[in-house]
């Protein structure tokens, strides 16, 4: 048998994600509908904060504009686990319903099988959002646009988003061994909304558990840091990504653990 | 040639929680837990050669699902030893996976939202086949059914019996090894079921595809199987030729009889005149089951026809339905 490598995996994510936009373009009510819902969702979310920052010009010495860029890279940063892992949130109904032996009869990496599933394309809209939040608040904040500066921006963004993925991966992993791991998941992705400040707002405590036990604070401030405080980049930002790759690893390895030991319900 | 599937002295145990009755018991189960060992599968060793139908048979609850699950991988034996194809399923998952087939009754592992021939297309990379095998497979498919209807059908819109179909098809594609089918024609009607009959025959017939089928209906079973291998409880009740088993009941025929008067109360009154036989009766007929080893089924309808008035009579040899009945019931040891 040959092996199968990234090129492998890459052309049947391929094909699978053309088919799947193919029959969601055919719905098309659902499609707009559910494309608006987004649309408000983010408005919304962005007015919240706006209402916030027209009251306080600066949180603990961060400005307008960099709370702003912290806001549109936590945006950015968990675009793709909406997009491509969403099919997460349905595992606990798999497992309870028995349907997720289905998955465990292909010759393909188990993991990559269940995730290639579903690709949810509302997350794009949040892509665009976050993206132009991005840009808007660099040129305000008036940062430099250097080649440099635009690789660390996207290397940091995919440090983030592998730990969002992370958090999310082992928080759906959980349902292995529990029936209903809603209430774990619902949990993990709000903590999402704690990343969009800078963590020196919180109290010690809270400050610890948000770097080393819920990593959050490595969605958006630690690799932000980089960004916009070049001058003072603690140690932790620079390794951000290495935690990154570490926190997914560690995620499939549970995520996998659980799926391998999965033996279905009666039929 | 060697065999296809060993099994060997394989059981499987399952850890279950002794749960309590009621509120104030499941309160309790949150604090001292009670476990008992339950065996699915017991001590069951078979081999199966390539090009096989086999059928596995029990009652509900008798293993078969726990036993498929060790063949195909999901899951390991809590000891002994199976080889699926020269390979520990359970060890080489993947590896395994590309050379069987596996069709889950009512559990539909095509994408849900896609038309069938674009599941196929999916399939066709996963599995790496190459073109002149996928497009001979798709014209060999098109000769046994009609599938044209199919291919351009979101798998989602499909009936029971479409998705059905689909399924087996897709397990098929790969031209795999061994193909496991767990219940493949429940819930479906007859023409649907003489069409998987007709697909799984000509399947197995020409690309000697090895088919282990679970199934409760003994249409399949009559069908399809040359041998049957029966458990229940976890243990193995039987392997053997269908014939032979049938040869173990030979002796036994069934006669059929129509009175005038309403059915069950005559069915009564003929137990009560033969105390032996086993009598029932449905909306048309009393069936009499008689060991001619005893007693010769005319004497026993020149007996019945000296008090009853009969209107229609029928001899029916026993039905593998029947035999395996009686296999469950504890008749055959």
């Amino acid at each position: 048998m040959k092996k199968k490598g990234i090129g492998f995996y890459l052309r049947i994510y391929g094909k699978i994600l053309a088919q799947d936009l193919k029959s969601k373009m055919s719905y098309r009510a659902d499609f707009i509908i559910s494309t608006i819902g987004m649309i408000f969702t983010n408005i919304s979310g962005f007015v919240s904060f706006w209402i916030l920052f027209k009251n306080f010009s600066s949180i603990n010495g961060w400005s307008y504009y960099e709370m702003l860029f912290l806001y549109g890279f936590s945006l950015v940063s968990i675009t793709p686990v909406q997009c491509l892992f969403d099919n997460n949130w349905s595992l606990r109904i798999y497992v309870y319903s028995g349907d997720f032996i289905k998955y465990c009869f292909r010759p393909i990496n188990l993991f990559f099988y269940f995730q290639s599933e579903v690709f949810d394309i509302k997350g794009l809209g949040q892509l665009a959002f976050g993206i132009g939040t991005i840009v808007y608040s660099w040129s305000r904040i008036g940062l430099a646009v250097t080649p440099l500066a635009i690789i660390k921006l996207v290397v940091f963004l995919i440090t983030a988003s592998l730990i969002m993925i992370a958090l999310q991966n082992a928080a759906a992993a959980t349902c292995f061994w529990i029936q209903n791991s809603f209430y774990v998941l619902d949990l993990a992705f709000k903590f999402k909304d704690y990343a969009r400040y800078p963590i020196t707002i919180f109290s010690p405590v809270f400050r610890f558990i948000f770097t080393f036990v819920i990593p959050i604070a490595f969605i958006a401030y630690y690799p932000s840091l980089v960004i916009l405080r070049p001058d003072a980049v603690p140690i932790l930002s620079w390794l951000s990504p290495v935690i990154g790759v570490m926190f997914f690893y560690i995620s499939y390895k549970i995520w996998m653990y659980g799926a391998m030991k999965y033996s279905g319900t009666g039929s | 040639m060697s065999s296809i599937i060993e099994i060997k002295n394989v059981s499987k145990e399952f850890k279950v929680l002794n749960r309590r009755e009621g509120l104030k018991g499941s309160l309790m189960d949150l604090f001292s837990r009670d476990y008992k060992i339950v065996k699915a599968v017991d001590d069951i060793s078979m081999t199966i050669e390539p090009g096989e139908i086999v059928g596995y048979l029990g009652p509900n609850g008798a293993g078969k699902s726990t036993t498929i699950k060790m063949m195909t991988g999901v899951l390991e034996p809590s000891s002994g030893e199976i080889l699926v194809n020269g390979k520990i399923p359970y060890k080489n998952r993947t590896e395994n996976a590309q050379q069987i087939g596996v069709v889950f009754g009512q559990r539909s592992q095509l994408w849900w939202a896609l038309p069938l021939i674009e599941s196929f297309k999916i399939l066709k990379d996963i599995y790496m086949i190459p073109d002149s095998d996928y497009n001979n497979m798709l014209e060999f498919y098109k000769s046994l059914v009609d599938i044209d209807d199919l291919l351009h059908k979101p798998v989602r819109q499909m009936s029971l019996g479409q998705r059905t179909l689909s399924d087996i098809l897709a397990a098929f594609l790969h031209n795999p090894a061994i193909v496991f089918l767990d219940e493949p024609t429940i819930g479906l009607d007859v023409s649907m079921k003489a069409k998987i009959r007709t697909l799984i025959k000509g399947l197995n017939k020409e690309k000697k595809t090895t088919v282990i089928l679970t199934t409760h209906d003994m249409g399949d079973v009559d069908a399809l199987c040359e041998r049957i291998v029966i458990i229940d409880h976890g243990k193995m009740l039987y392997d053997n030729d269908i014939e032979h088993l049938k040869g173990f009941f030979g002796s036994y025929r069934t006669l059929k009889v129509r009175v005038d008067d309403d059915l069950k109360v005559e069915s009564e009154i003929i137990q009560g005149e033969f105390e032996d036989l086993q009598v029932t009766s449905d909306d048309e007929w009393i069936s009499i089951l008689v060991d001619e080893d005893k007693i010769g089924v005319i004497d026993v309808f020149g007996t019945l026809q000296k008090t009853h008035k009969i209107s229609d009579m029928q001899i029916e040899e026993i039905s593998t339905e029947d035999v395996i009945k009686k296999i469950y019931e504890g008749g055959v040891k």
